[in-house]
C-alpha cells in the first residue's frame, strides 16, 4: 500500500513538474527520476533476489563462490501493473502527448482504480483519465452488460480454469511419472487454465468498471482462434502487448531500420515481455519462444496478414484457416510449458519425456484411465461446450455479449441462471488468480 | 435504476434457488458424513470413531435385536468423547425415548488428546470440525452442513464419482476397496507408520475426556440401555494402544457398572479381517456386530 501510495504521488509530482519545467534539462530530471525510481521499485522488489542468484551461479561456473545478500519480501501485489501505469503516463507527458492532470483525487483513481490495480488491463492516461473526470450517469443497458461481461468471466475463472488447475498442478508436479500423452494433456490443461484464469479476471474488471460507467481496454480477443503467433498477440493481453509496442517497441527504432532491426526489437519485446511475468529464467525463455515463432512472419512481412477475426461472417472455418489455428494453437501450448514449469530444467524434461513417450500405446491407456478415474466426464463436457460457445461469439467483444439475444428472454435467463449455478457449485476452491503474481 | 435492481434480486433469487436445489441431492455418496447430519432425532445409537462407523453395522442389529440402531460415529479427529460430541449426541438423541439401546464404542484414542494440555477441551480439534460447528444435526436437506463444509466442492453433489465410501441411510459407512494381501499390508503398513510415528508421539490420556464419556453415558442411560465396547483392531495397532494407554481396560471396567456391560473384542483381533488395521472389513463388521447383538441379547 505505501509503495502505490509513494509511487502515485511521484508521478503525479514529477508528472505537474515536467508541465512546468521551463527547460528541457528540467524537465529531463524529472522525466528520470520518475523512470528510475519507478524501475528502481519494480527491480529491487521483484527483481533483485533474481539477479543476485543468477550472479552467483554464474560466478561459480568460474570457480568463485559467492553468497548473494537475499532480500525477504513479499511481490507487493499489482506492482507490475501500477509501475506501467505510472510510466506510460509519465512517458505521455514527456513526449507532450497529454497534459499533466492537476487533479491529484483523479490521478489517484486512474492509477489505482480498483478492478484494474492487481492485475490489469494496462489502462493510459489517454484513456481512462477523461472517463474519470466525466460526471457518471446510470447507464441500464451498460450496467447489465457489465453484469453478463462478468458473469462469463466468474465461468471461466471458477469453472474453467480453476477445474483445469487441479488436473495441470496434478501433472505438471508429477510430470515424471506422467505419460507422454498426459504431458500433453497437462499442457492442454494448463493452456485453458491461464486462459480462463486470466482473460477471466479481464473480464471481471471490465464489467466491474462498466458498472460504473468506465470503459477499459479490452485485453483478450479470443486469441486461441489465432491463425499465426502475430494474430496471437494481437489478442493475447492486448494491453501489455500494446504497451511495449508504443513505449519500447517503437522508441528503439519500430520496424524502420529494415529487417535486422526489426529482429532485434521483436527479440527485445518479447524477452522483456517475459521477464515483466516474473523473475524466472522459465519466462525468459517463454518470451524467447514466442519471438522465434514470430520470426517467420516478421522476416516474411505477412505479421499484419490476419487483421479480421477468423472466419468472419461464416459459422466455420475453412480447413485452411483450421490448419493454420492448429499450428498457432500447438506453438502456444508448448510454449506454455515454459511458463509454467518451475525451472529450465523441469521444462525440458517435460517436454522430453512428452516427446519420448507420445508414441506408447501403454501411455494412451494411461492418459485415458487419467481422464476417466481422475478428471471425470464433466470437465472436457465443460470445456466442448466453453469453446463453442466463445467460438460463436468471437465476433464480439466477449463471448457471451449478444449470445441469446433473439432467443426468448426466459430462454436467455435459463443460460445465465445456468452459468451463475455452475459458478456458485464450483466456486470456493483455493486457486488464486495467476497474474495476482505478476 | 429499478428495473436493474429488481432484475438483479430476481436473478440472484433465482440462482440461488437453482443452487439449493442442486445441493439437495446431497446423498451418501456425497462424503462420508453428511447424511448423519439429516436423519430424524434417534432412540438409539451407535457412537464412536471411524472404527465403530465402518465396524458396526445398524441392519446386523435390526436382524438379531429387531432395533433400528442409529451408527452416529465419525472419525478420531472428530468424535472422540468431549464436549463437541456430547453437544451433538445430545441434539440427536430422541428425548422421548425410554426403551432405546445405545452402543459406546470406546478405544484410548476416544478418550486421548493431541492437544498440548490433554485438559484443555477449549482446543480440543473437534470443536472446530462439523461435529462442534453444526447446529442443525436432524435436517433434511441439511444446507448448514453443506454449505459450510462442501465449500469447494459443491459439484460432488452432482458429479458423483464412483468412490469407495458410501454412508447408509443407518449411518453405517461401507467401504470398499481392494482387499488382496499386497494391498491389505501397504495400507497397514502406512496405518503403522502414522499411528507411531505421528500419533503415539502426541496423544496423552484425558481426564476430561473421560468425564465426558461418563456424561454421554449418564446422558443416555435415562433413555434405555447402554452397552460399552471395544472393537477388534489388528494386533499390531493393539500394541501402540498398549504403550498409549496400558491401563485402558482397568479404566473402562471402572466406569462400566454405570453401564449394561463392557466387552472388550480385542481379545479376538486375530479372528477378524482388517482394511488398513484400524478398521475392520465390511464382511468383519457384519460378524463383529452379531457378536454384540448376541451379547446384547444374552
Amino acid at each position: 500500500m505505501f509503495l502505490l501510495m509513494f509511487s502515485t504521488l511521484l508521478d503525479y509530482y514529477t508528472g505537474l513538474k515536467m508541465q512546468d519545467a521551463k527547460s528541457q534539462k528540467t524537465k529531463h530530471f524529472w522525466f528520470w527520476l520518475s523512470i528510475v525510481v519507478n524501475l528502481g521499485f519494480l527491480g529491487v522488489f521483484k527483481y533483485y533476489n533474481f539477479f543476485a542468484e543468477s550472479f552467483a551461479e554464474t560466478v561459480s561456473h568460474l570457480g568463485w563462490q559467492v553468497s548473494p545478500l537475499m532480500i525477504d519480501v513479499v511481490l507487493p501485489v499489482g506492482i507490475s501493473f501500477y509501475t506501467f501505469h505510472g510510466l506510460s503516463y509519465v512517458i505521455d507527458i514527456y513526449n507532450n502527448r497529454i497534459k499533466a492532470e492537476r487533479n491529484f483525487v483523479d490521478y489517484a483513481v486512474f492509477v489505482s482504480f480498483f478492478p484494474l490495480l492487481v492485475a490489469g488491463p494496462i489502462e493510459r492516461a489517454t484513456h481512462l483519465l477523461p472517463q474519470i473526470k466525466k460526471p457518471r450517469i446510470f447507464d441500464y443497458s451498460k450496467a447489465v452488460d457489465g453484469l453478463r461481461q462478468i458473469l462469463w468471466g466468474l465461468f471461466k475463472k471458477v469453472v474453467i480454469a480453476d477445474n483445469c488447475a487441479q488436473f495441470a498442478n496434478q501433472i505438471f508436479n508429477n510430470s515424471a511419472e506422467m505419460s507422454g500423452s498426459t504431458l500433453v494433456l497437462g499442457a492442454l490443461f494448463f493452456t485453458f487454465q491461464i486462459y480462463g484464469d486470466f482473460s477471466g479476471y479481464s473480464d471481471i474488471a471490465l464489467g466491474t468498471a462498466r458498472l460504473f460507467g468506465i470503459e477499459l481496454l479490452r485485453n483478450f480477443a479470443f486469441p486461441y482462434f489465432s491463425r499465426d503467433i502475430a494474430e496471437f498477440w494481437r489478442r493475447w493481453h492486448i494491453s501489455l502487448s500494446s504497451w511495449f509496442k508504443d513505449y519500447l517497441y517503437i522508441p528503439l527504432g519500430g520496424s524502420k531500420g529494415g529487417n535486422w532491426m526489426r529482429i532485434r526489437n521483436t527479440f527485445i519485446i518479447f524477452i522483456v515481455s517475459g521477464f515483466w511475468h516474473g523473475a524466472n529464467w522459465t519466462f525468459i525463455v517463454w518470451g524467447f519462444l514466442n519471438a522465434l515463432f514470430i520470426m517467420p512472419s516478421i522476416i516474411m512481412k505477412t505479421n499484419r496478414s490476419n487483421m479480421e477475426i477468423v472466419a468472419k461472417g461464416r459459422l466455420l472455418p475453412t480447413v485452411t484457416e483450421l490448419m493454420q489455428m492448429m499450428v498457432t494453437f500447438s506453438l502456444t501450448v508448448f510454449a506454455w510449458i515454459f511458463f509454467r514449469a518451475e525451472s529450465i530444467t523441469h521444462a525440458t524434461q517435460y517436454i522430453q519425456n512428452m516427446f519420448a513417450g507420445l508414441f506408447s500405446k501403454a501411455g494412451y491407456v494411461n492418459t485415458l484411465n487419467f481422464i476417466v478415474w481422475k478428471t471425470g466426464l464433466v470437465i472436457p463436457v465443460f470445456l466442448i461446450a466453453f469453446i463453442i460457445i466463445e467460438w460463436v461469439g468471437r465476433e464480439e467483444q466477449y463471448a457471451i455479449a449478444t449470445l441469446g439475444m433473439k432467443w426468448h428472454k426466459i430462454f436467455r435467463w435459463f443460460f445465465y441462471v445456468l452459468l451463475a449455478t455452475l459458478i456458485m457449485l464450483y466456486f470456493g476452491s483455493k486457486e488464486e488468480f495467476i497474474y495476482f503474481q505478476f | 435504476m429499478k428495473k436493474f435492481v429488481f432484475q438483479t434480486v430476481t436473478f440472484c433469487l433465482l440462482v440461488s434457488l437453482a443452487f439449493l436445489l442442486l445441493l439437495s441431492n446431497a446423498d451418501g455418496k456425497t462424503d462420508a458424513f453428511y447424511k448423519r447430519f439429516t436423519s430424524p432425532k434417534q432412540e438409539s445409537l451407535i457412537l464412536g470413531t471411524s472404527r465403530a462407523a465402518q465396524g458396526v453395522r445398524p441392519d446386523v442389529f435390526k436382524k438379531h435385536l429387531d432395533k433400528d440402531i442409529y451408527n452416529y460415529s465419525f472419525t478420531v479427529s472428530n468424535s472422540p468423547y468431549g464436549p463437541a460430541y456430547f453437544n451433538s449426541v445430545k441434539k440427536k438423541l430422541n428425548e422421548n425415548s425410554t426403551n432405546g439401546v445405545f452402543i459406546l464404542t470406546v478405544d484410548p484414542w476416544s478418550i486421548c488428546s493431541d492437544t498440548k494440555d490433554p485438559n484443555d477441551s477449549t482446543n480440543f480439534r473437534e470443536n472446530n470440525s462439523f461435529v462442534g460447528k453444526t447446529t442443525f444435526v436432524n435436517m433434511n436437506p441439511n444446507f448448514e452442513y453443506l454449505l459450510e463444509n462442501l465449500a469447494g466442492q459443491y459439484h460432488t453433489v452432482l458429479n458423483k464419482m464412483d468412490g469407495p465410501m458410501l454412508l447408509h441411510d443407518d449411518g453405517w459407512l461401507e467401504v470398499t476397496i481392494k482387499m488382496d494381501s499386497a494391498s491389505v499390508s501397504k495400507r497397514l503398513k502406512s496405518k503403522l507408520d502414522t499411528y507411531r510415528n505421528d500419533n503415539l508421539p502426541k496423544y496423552k490420556f484425558s481426564s476430561v475426556r473421560l468425564q465426558y464419556l461418563k456424561q454421554t453415558i449418564q446422558l443416555l442411560k435415562p433413555h434405555g440401555n447402554v452397552y460399552l465396547v471395544r472393537l477388534p483392531i489388528h494386533p499390531e495397532i493393539y500394541k501402540i494402544e498398549q504403550e498409549l494407554m496400558p491401563q485402558f481396560d482397568s479404566i473402562i471396567s471402572d466406569i462400566s457398572p454405570a453401564t449394561n456391560g463392557y466387552l472388550n473384542l480385542t481379545t479376538r483381533n486375530s479372528e477378524f479381517q482388517y482394511t488398513d488395521g484400524n478398521h475392520v472389513w465390511k464382511e468383519s463388521a457384519a460378524e463383529v456386530s452379531q457378536i454384540i447383538a448376541k451379547w446384547i441379547k444374552d
